[in-house]
């Protein structure tokens, strides 16, 4: 290994050829821990855990030791990969010394780097590029085994039990995807550079909220294994209380990524307030910082909430608790409440920074000022604060508080208004502007396409006697899907290859990019029209089998999916290819006027060598002095 | 853009009072998100009374099993002042370490450390002799809930007051104590939090 350090003068005593204990952690010294932790734990319960009372209702032996199990693997995998060294060190008043920080930093470690707990922001965010892939080429591949087991109506090749787990794994494994799928990746990498600061505010955190996906990731992998997430991603108790083990997999995986979210969001927040260069007033801070920021800003109260519900939900399954039991003074509706009090503004949270990313683009692009910066900040202030205010319209047919209906169903179509501004903003900069096709801008087109559908198909879920109607239908599938993929993908797509050459040095080869646009688009379009039409006439979701009357429907629909898959298989081969054997890009191949197209590729350890200082906002294309 | 390149020129060697800033604000913002999930546990709570679902709030008395009676909320206001004297302490040496008095400081701060891991041994006292178990209803459900909650929270304070006090005793405070403010930050959260859980179970 090649490291920086004067090992003699950062770490004084130690034996000489002896690596120091922060040098030796890494994948696999926290893979070999988590994993010993949990076996351990699991034998130390298996043999002191007393047997269950036969008078307990729901109280499960299994479960708490597999709950045990899963949280012997989480701080093994955590302490095995380096995270609890800051903190003991902190206590022990040994702080880490610049070496050690340079150490963790990566500092000429190569690609050894992305493998261990490294501060830099550009290492993490290319470890967020990474574990998104593959996050979604799983939830692609279960999306593709459910759109085959309905290409036909009897279904059939998937046991009911096994297709119901695969639902609710590709449904939770997506939204985990679609969340970080922008913040994780260009919210580290490209944010703090596009701000002007060396890093991010707390270097460890980042660290820390990567890693805490990657520890989160096995436990919902193995569910699949002990029966699975059968009540789909939503989880809704009792029902969930009385799933099998699997459900101790999505416990211990929510958990976890609620904290990771709840870190990963009070670094970029601090990160933007107190790091942003010199002269970048908030009127010249560029819009995707915006977008970056309310995504995080919304998450921070809202995961902890759903965080809680889950800690309520294991302590019914292994202690017997009350929560969600009626026969104990629990509701259900206790279970709804919160896990939608998270479940709405997380749309936002998926949707707002795939939006900010291309409105950062769409000046690029047409060589214009983005239309009315204000409005386009106001739009997202204005979809944030509302977010928080609409989670029960996906109660409406529950029964709870149905005085309450009316005032949901205005919240909700309330937030039509911030959403159309950002809508106008986008048309408002496209209109009569030279464009420059990419694939980035035709993105920018499907954007407004998928989510005016989405958006408008959207209000008649709201709108509670039509709702009565479509609850529980195909329909709200395909609506969902259009606006968080039609649009949250869309944007991350786009993202993907606008920043692809900051990232890597490379530029990603032109010609896959469009034939994945394409594909991706159209095969969007039918999978999801038709999903619209079978709900319509009154296909309810998550069945493995259906009336033969929605077979033409269904067919079209696996169709479609199949040319989506075509695309992404495209854009994979795309990545790979171009990152491998690309075509080296230049330092600004937009012409972009933001801070990050300002560095060099690839980008220096501490991004800037002198600070910048900002003189004008990021949008003056086409003006004499910009 | 424009940009002009001047500016900072050593990137190394930040004031203390700005990286002590830009700690204070990620750590208020962490703050909200255990905000965030105190004050959804006060939601559950009265929720889950409101309710009162099949009158299993307090269950009654059964063939098998004797009524459920809500706990008296005295053990919990006690925990919540050993809190409040702790974060008092913590203040104390806080002071100490503005006026530069390093024994004030290690002072306040050890004996924060004291009724911090005082008020955690209370907590588990009191939560290994309640009269009910979880199994006993919506209110049990939630006295251990809270409860965990706060004996969590007591389990990281003695880790920070901990960390604080050795930190003070080594002198690290010397030249700047941002580390002292910020402590006091979760102190007083800290103490917040527990005091919230004492109201909500003063109200069973």
């Amino acid at each position: 290994m090649t490291t920086m350090m004067d090992r003699s003068a950062s770490a004084p005593g130690h034996a000489a050829g002896k690596r120091p204990l922060i040098e030796r952690l890494n994948i696999v010294t926290a893979l070999v821990l988590g994993t010993v932790s949990a076996v351990v734990v699991w034998q130390l319960a298996l043999r002191f855990l007393p047997e269950t009372p036969e008078t307990s209702l729901f109280f499960n032996r299994e479960d708490k030791i597999s709950l045990l199990s899963l949280i012997g693997w989480f701080v093994g995998f955590m302490t095995g990969i380096g995270a609890l060294i800051g903190p003991f060190r902190w206590a022990l008043g040994k702080d880490l010394n610049h070496d050690e920080n340079m150490f963790l930093a990566g500092k000429d470690q190569g690609i050894k780097r992305y493998f261990r707990y490294t501060t830099d922001h550009k290492v993490v965010g290319i470890q967020y590029l990474v574990i998104t892939i593959i996050i979604l080429f799983v939830g692609g591949t279960l999306a593709m085994l459910i759109r085959t087991n309905l290409g036909h109506a009897q279904g059939g090749w998937i046991q009911p039990q096994t297709y119901n787990a695969i639902v609710g794994w590709h449904g939770i494994i997506m939204i985990v995807a679609t969340i970080i799928m922008i913040t994780g990746p260009f919210g580290n990498f490209i944010m703090p550079i596009m701000i002007g600061a060396r890093d991010m505010a707390f270097p460890r955190l980042n660290a820390l909220s990567f890693w805490l996906i990657v520890a989160a990731v096995p436990p919902v992998f193995i569910s699949f294994f002990t029966g699975g997430i059968t009540t789909g991603w939503s989880a809704y108790n009792p029902l969930a209380s009385q799933a099998g083990l699997g459900m101790n997999g999505y416990i211990a995986f929510i958990c976890i990524f609620a904290i990771s979210t709840m870190v990963a969001g009070a670094n970029i927040t601090t990160t933007v307030v107190k790091m942003r260069a010199k002269g970048m007033t908030w009127n010249r801070t560029p819009i995707f910082i915006y977008g970056v920021v309310a995504s995080v800003a919304l998450a921070l109260p809202a995961f902890p909430v759903f965080f809680l519900s889950q800690i309520m939900s294991g302590m019914d399954r292994a202690f017997a608790t009350s929560f969600y039991n009626t026969a104990g003074g629990g509701s259900g509706w206790l279970y709804e409440n919160l896990f939608w009090i998270m479940g709405h503004p997380e749309v936002y949270v998926i949707l707002i920074p795939s939006v900010a990313a291309l409105m950062e683009m769409a000046p690029v692009f047409t060589r214009r000022p983005l239309f009315s910066f204000n409005l386009a900040v106001m739009g997202i202030a204005g979809i944030s604060g509302l977010s928080v205010l609409v989670w029960a319209h996906h109660m409406y047919i529950s029964g709870w508080a149905p005085l309450l209906n009316a005032p949901f169903m205005l919240t909700t179509e309330l937030i039509s208004i911030p959403t159309g501004m950002l809508f106008l903003v986008l048309i408002g900069t496209l209109w009569r502007g030279r464009l420059w096709m990419t694939m980035p801008t035709a993105s920018i087109y499907a954007l407004l396409w998928n989510f005016m559908i989405g958006g408008i198909t959207g209000i008649y879920l709201s709108d509670v006697p039509a709702d009565a109607f479509l609850h529980g239908s195909m329909y709200v599938t395909a609506h969902f899907h259009y606006t968080l993929m039609g649009a949250g993908l869309t944007g991350a797509l786009a993202s993907l290859v606008f920043w692809f050459p900051k990232m890597t040095g490379r530029m990603f080869n032109k010609t896959l990019s469009w034939v994945s646009f394409w594909l991706v688009q159209i095969g969007f379009n039918v999978t999801f029209i038709g999903m619209f039409l079978v709900g319509l006439a009154g296909q309810p979701r998550r069945v493995e089998s259906y009336a033969e009357v929605f077979s033409r429907g269904n067919l079209i629909t696996t169709m479609g999916a199949y040319t989506i898959m075509a695309g992404m298989l495209v854009l994979l081969h795309g990545v790979i290819s171009s990152w491998r054997s690309g075509v080296k890009a230049p330092m600004n191949p937009w012409q972009s006027k933001t801070l990050e197209w300002t560095v060099p590729n690839p980008v220096p350890l501490e991004n800037f060598e002198t600070l910048p200082v900002v003189t004008s906002d990021a949008y003056g294309y086409g003006k004499a002095k910009s | 853009m424009s940009v002009e390149t001047h500016g900072h020129s050593n990137p190394h060697h930040e004031h203390p009072d700005v990286v002590g800033s830009r700690n204070r604000l990620g750590v208020i913002l962490i703050l909200v998100a255990d905000i965030a999930m105190a004050l959804s546990v006060l939601f559950v709570y009265f929720y889950l009374k409101g309710q009162n679902v099949n009158d299993m709030w307090l269950p009654a008395a059964t063939e098998d099993s004797p009524a459920i009676l809500a706990l008296s909320s005295k053990g919990t206001w006690y925990i919540t002042a050993l809190a409040g004297l702790g974060a008092a302490a913590h203040f104390y040496g806080l002071k100490g370490a503005r006026a530069k008095n390093a024994t004030q400081l290690v002072l306040g701060g050890g004996v924060a450390l004291v009724f911090s891991i005082a008020a955690l041994v209370y907590q588990f006292m009191q939560i290994s002799s309640a009269p009910f178990t979880t199994t006993s209803g919506a209110y049990a459900s939630c006295y251990f809930l809270i409860a965990g909650l706060n004996a969590l929270h007591l389990v990281l304070t003695v880790f920070i007051a901990l960390g604080n006090w050795n930190r003070s005793r080594l002198g690290i405070y010397a030249a700047d104590h941002w580390h002292v403010d910020i402590v006091n930050v979760w102190w007083i959260w800290m103490t917040v939090s527990s005091l919230l859980g004492a109201f909500a179970l003063s109200f069973a």
